[in-house]
C-alpha cells in the first residue's frame, strides 16, 4: 500500500462502501434494460410457456429479421425521429440561446416584460384544446414535420437555466470589451460569448434531444391521416396502447376483442422496438458527457 | 452575417408555419373524411386502396373519401380532442363504450340528428336495417330524441357463453359433446368435480400453477346471475342489474332495474366464487384487477384453462379453436338477447361540423348497401389483399393483409362481404339467421342517463373500485366484506341511484 494520500480523501472503508452503494444503484438501472434485451431476444413461444425470464427456453433473432424486413415503417419512423430530433435539437437551442442572452443582458429595455413571457407559461398552460385549436387551425400544424417540432421549440425552464448560466459564466466585462474592440452584437453573440457558454449549451441540447427523441403525443395529436410521419416513439406507443386498450374493453367488445388482440403484435416485436429506441439515444450521451459534467458543476469554484 | 442570420430564421419560421399544405384539395368533387376505429392500415396501403375506391366513389356520388385510421390506442385520446377542437370530420365511429360516447356526445351536440335526413338520402340504409335495431340507435340527443348515428349491421346480440377448452375436458375423461349439450351449472358439485380432475391432472404432469377457472370476473357474474348490461351505468363499472329470461329473453319477469350488489342472486355468486377460490381453481392473478385481463388471455392463448367466460360472436369458436390449437367449445349460458347495445356497439355518426351531412350519409348509405365499397374498404383490393376462389369466397394474401386489415365490425354492415374460405360459403345467412333470431329484451333500447344523479354517481364509483372486483372474483369473504360494501354503497346515495334509473325506466316503457 502506497501512502500516497491525497488531500481530503476518505478512507478505503468508506470509499468501498459507496462504491458499492453506488455499483448497486447502477445494476438497478441497467438490469431492466439488459432484461428488455433478452425478452427481444426470446422465442416466442418461450415467453408464453414460462413468461419473461432472463434464462429463456429457447434464443430466436426472428423478431428483428420480422421487423426489420416486414415493417418498412420502422425505418420511415426512425428516419423520422432522426430528422425531428436534429433539426428539432438545433432549432430549439438556438432560439433558447438567442432569447436567454437578450434576458441575460442588462442594458435589454424589456428585459422584464420578456422574462414574465416566458416564466408566465411556465406556470400557466392554455390547456389541451386550445393549444390544439391554435396549432391546427391558425398555424396549419398538422400532417407535417413541422408540426412535431415547433411546439417544442421554446421551453421557458431551459431559459432560466441558460440565463442563469449566462449569468455566471459570462462576465459583462467580456461583452464591453468585444464591443470596443468593434464587433458587432452578431458577432459578440456567436464568437465570444456562445463559445465560453458550451457546456450551458450542451447541456439543453441535450435535454431538447430527449423531449424531441422521447415524443410521441404531438404525433398522437396532429399525425393522424399522414403516418409515414409517426416517430420511432409514436410507433411503439401506438402498438403497446393497442393491447392496453383491447384488453381493457375486452368486456364491452366481447370476442371482437380477442379476435383483433390475436393479430396484434407479440411481445417481442415490443421489446425490439424499445432497444431500437434506446440504443441511438444511448449512443448520444457519451458526446454531451463531457460538457454535462462541466454544465452541472458550473459555478463552484474551480481549482 | 447579419443578413444571412436574419434570412435563413425568416425562412426557417415560413417553412415552420405554412407547413406542407399537401392536403388541400384541387379537384372539384366533395372531399369527405371518415374516422375509423381500431384499423391496423399502413399508409401506402392506404393510398392504394383508396386511390381506387375513389374513381368509383366520384362516378357514384361525386364524392371523395378521406380516411383517418384510427388505432385502438390512440382513437379515444385523438378523437375526443379533435371533436372538442372543431376538426373538420365529416364522419366518426362513435359507440357506446369509447370516450366518444354516443349518447353523451349526442347530448352536447356533437352529431348532427339523422331522422329527417335518412328517407331522402339514405333510403337502401332505412331499409336494409331491421327496425329493432334503428330503435336502439335512438336516443335523447340535443335536437331531441332520434337517431345521432348509423348502427352497424354486425354482430347485434349478446350472448354469454362459457369457453371450454374442449381438448382438456376430453383428456379428463368426459364426453364433451355430452358435457357441452347438458350445459354447464356454476352451482353444481359436477362443476366443482370437473375443476378437481382438471387441476389434479395438471398436477400429475407437474403443471402445479394451473388454475382451470379462467374468467373475468364481471362477465362471470353477469353470465351466472343472468343479467344484462344497464346502457348509460357507471363509466367505470357496472353497478346496475336488470334480469333477465334465460331462455326467452323475452320474456317479461318483471321489468326492474336493481342495485347489483344488494340481489340474493350476487350474494350467493360472491360465496360461490369465494368457495371456489379457497379451493384453488381461481388464480390470484385474475384476482388482481391490474393484472386479470393480461394473465387471462394469455392462458387462453396458450389453452392453460379448462373453463372460462365469453362473450359470444357467431363463429368464434372456430377462429379460437384455431389461434390457441384446442378443441374450443362454446356452451351458451342464456339465449341471445338484444337490447340498447346491440345497435350502439359500432356506429358511424355525422359530426355537427361537417360542411356535407348530406354528401356524408350518401355516402354511409353506399357503404352499407354497396358489395364493393364495404368489400374495398374493409378488405382491400382484388390481386393486393385478397383473391377470390372459384366458389365465390375469397383468400387473404397475407403479406397485403397484414399492410391493410381494419377493424371489420367497426365499418358497418358486414354481411354483404364476401365470405372467406374458412368461413364457407353459407357464412353470411348463418351469421344473419343467428343474429336475427335473437329476442329483444322487455326494456328494449333502454338508455339511462346517469348525468341527473352524477354526484352519487362520483361517490359510488369510488367505492365501486375499492370492493367490486374482489367480491366478483371471489378474492374476499362476502360474508365479511358484503355488508360493509351496501352499507356504503347506501350511504353514497345508491338507492337514489337505482331509483333515478327505474323512474327513467319507467318513463321510457310508458
Amino acid at each position: 500500500m502506497t501512502k500516497n494520500h491525497r488531500l481530503n480523501s476518505i478512507s478505503a472503508g468508506t470509499e468501498a462502501i459507496f462504491h458499492v452503494i453506488i455499483g448497486l444503484f447502477s445494476i438497478g438501472c441497467i438490469i431492466p434494460f439488459i432484461f428488455v434485451i433478452i425478452i427481444s431476444f426470446s422465442a416466442e413461444s418461450s415467453i408464453r410457456e414460462i413468461g419473461y425470464s432472463f434464462l429463456p427456453k429457447a434464443w430466436s433473432a426472428a423478431t428483428y429479421t420480422y421487423a426489420v424486413q416486414r415493417l418498412p415503417q420502422i425505418w420511415r419512423s426512425y428516419f423520422n425521429s432522426v430528422l425531428i430530433t436534429v433539426v428539432g435539437t438545433v432549432l430549439s437551442t438556438l432560439m433558447c440561446a438567442l432569447y436567454s442572452y437578450a434576458l441575460f443582458r442588462p442594458d435589454f429595455k424589456f428585459r422584464g416584460f420578456f422574462n414574465f413571457l416566458s416564466f408566465f407559461t411556465m406556470i400557466f398552460g392554455g390547456g389541451l384544446v386550445p393549444t390544439y385549436v391554435i396549432c391546427t387551425q391558425i398555424l396549419g400544424l398538422r400532417e407535417n414535420y413541422a408540426a412535431l417540432i415547433v411546439p417544442l421549440l421554446v421551453s421557458p425552464f431551459n431559459i432560466i437555466i441558460m440565463r442563469t448560466f449566462f449569468k455566471s459564466s459570462v462576465p459583462l466585462e467580456l461583452v464591453e470589451a468585444a464591443t470596443i474592440d468593434g464587433s458587432g452584437e452578431y458577432s459578440t453573440f456567436f464568437r465570444v460569448v456562445l463559445p465560453i457558454a458550451k457546456p450551458g449549451l450542451a447541456t439543453i441540447a441535450l435535454l431538447n434531444s430527449l423531449a424531441y427523441w422521447n415524443d410521441w403525443y404531438l404525433s398522437l395529436l396532429y399525425i393522424r391521416q399522414n403516418k409515414i410521419l409517426q416517430p420511432l416513439q409514436a410507433l411503439l406507443m401506438e402498438l403497446q396502447n393497442n393491447v392496453e386498450y383491447l384488453n381493457r374493453m375486452s368486456a364491452s367488445l366481447g370476442s371482437s376483442a380477442i379476435q383483433e388482440a390475436m393479430r396484434a403484435p407479440t411481445q417481442t416485436l415490443r421489446m425490439v422496438l424499445v432497444v431500437l429506441i434506446v440504443v441511438p439515444i444511448a449512443c448520444a450521451y457519451p458526446f454531451f458527457q463531457r460538457y454535462i459534467v462541466a454544465g452541472l458543476t458550473i459555478g463552484s469554484v474551480k481549482g | 452575417m447579419k443578413k444571412i442570420i436574419a434570412l435563413a430564421l425568416a425562412l426557417i419560421m415560413v417553412f415552420a408555419l405554412v407547413g406542407t399544405q399537401a392536403y388541400a384539395d384541387k379537384s372539384d368533387a366533395v372531399t369527405l373524411k371518415i374516422w375509423f376505429h381500431g384499423s391496423n392500415v399502413a399508409p401506402d396501403s392506404s393510398k392504394k386502396v383508396l386511390d381506387e375506391l375513389n374513381v368509383y366513389l366520384q362516378d357514384k356520388i361525386g364524392a371523395k373519401l378521406e380516411v383517418i385510421w384510427g388505432t385502438w390506442g390512440d382513437f379515444d385520446q385523438a378523437v375526443v380532442t379533435a371533436l372538442a377542437g372543431g376538426d373538420d370530420v365529416d364522419m366518426v365511429f362513435t359507440c357506446n363504450w369509447s370516450a366518444d360516447e354516443y349518447n353523451r356526445y349526442a347530448r352536447d351536440g356533437y352529431w348532427v340528428k339523422l331522422d329527417d335526413m335518412l328517407p331522402e338520402y339514405a333510403p337502401d340504409l332505412l331499409a336494409l336495417i331491421p327496425e329493432g335495431i334503428w330503435e336502439c340507435a335512438k336516443t335523447n340527443g340535443y335536437d331531441g330524441m332520434g337517431i345521432y348515428a348509423i348502427p352497424a349491421l354486425k354482430d347485434t346480440a349478446t350472448q354469454n357463453c362459457w369457453d371450454v377448452n374442449g381438448t382438456l375436458l376430453a383428456a379428463l375423461g368426459y364426453d364433451v359433446d355430452e358435457v357441452c349439450a347438458k350445459g354447464l351449472d356454476y352451482y353444481s358439485d359436477e362443476f366443482e368435480e370437473m375443476l378437481q380432475k382438471a387441476k389434479d391432472y395438471m398436477a400429475a404432469q407437474g403443471e402445479n400453477d394451473f388454475y382451470p377457472l379462467c374468467v373475468e370476473p364481471m362477465v362471470l357474474e353477469r353470465l351466472v346471475n343472468v343479467s344484462s348490461i344497464v346502457t348509460g351505468d357507471l363509466g367505470g363499472g357496472n353497478v346496475l342489474s336488470y334480469y333477465y329470461d334465460k331462455d326467452h329473453p323475452a320474456n317479461d319477469i318483471g321489468s326492474v332495474i336493481v342495485n347489483k350488489f344488494g340481489t340474493p342472486e350476487f350474494e350467493a355468486y360472491a360465496k360461490r366464487t369465494y368457495e371456489l377460490a379457497q379451493k384453488g381453481f381461481i388464480s390470484p392473478s385474475i384476482q388482481n384487477v391490474g393484472t386479470s385481463n393480461d394473465y387471462r388471455t394469455a392462458c387462453q392463448n396458450s389453452g392453460a384453462y379448462l373453463i372460462s367466460t365469453q362473450s359470444y360472436a357467431y363463429g368464434c369458436e372456430i377462429d379460437f379453436s384455431n389461434a390457441r390449437g384446442i378443441d374450443v367449445r362454446m356452451v351458451p349460458a342464456s339465449a341471445p338477447y338484444m337490447d340498447a347495445t346491440s345497435g350502439q356497439g359500432a356506429m358511424m355518426a355525422i359530426s355537427a361540423v361537417s360542411k356535407n351531412p348530406e354528401k356524408a350519409l350518401e355516402f354511409l348509405n353506399l357503404l352499407n348497401t354497396d358489395p364493393y365499397v364495404m368489400t374495398t374498404l374493409n378488405y382491400g383490393l382484388e390481386g393486393f389483399t385478397f383473391e377470390k376462389n372459384e366458389d365465390g369466397t375469397i383468400s387473404f394474401i397475407e403479406e397485403g393483409r397484414s399492410t391493410y386489415s381494419p377493424w371489420r365490425n367497426g365499418m358497418g354492415n358486414v354481411r354483404i362481404l364476401p365470405p372467406t374460405a374458412d368461413e364457407g360459403l353459407t357464412y353470411w345467412d348463418d351469421f344473419a339467421a343467428y343474429y336475427n333470431s335473437a329476442e329483444a329484451l322487455p326494456y328494449g333500447a333502454f338508455i339511462f342517463d346517469s348525468s341527473v344523479v352524477e354526484t352519487e354517481g362520483a361517490a359510488i364509483a369510488n367505492i365501486f373500485a375499492e370492493y367490486a372486483f374482489n367480491l366478483c372474483s371471489g378474492a374476499t369473504d362476502p360474508e365479511a366484506v358484503l355488508p360493509e360494501f351496501l352499507q356504503k354503497l347506501e350511504a353514497a346515495g345508491m338507492s337514489d341511484f337505482v331509483a333515478a334509473a327505474n323512474d327513467q325506466l319507467a318513463a321510457f316503457l310508458g
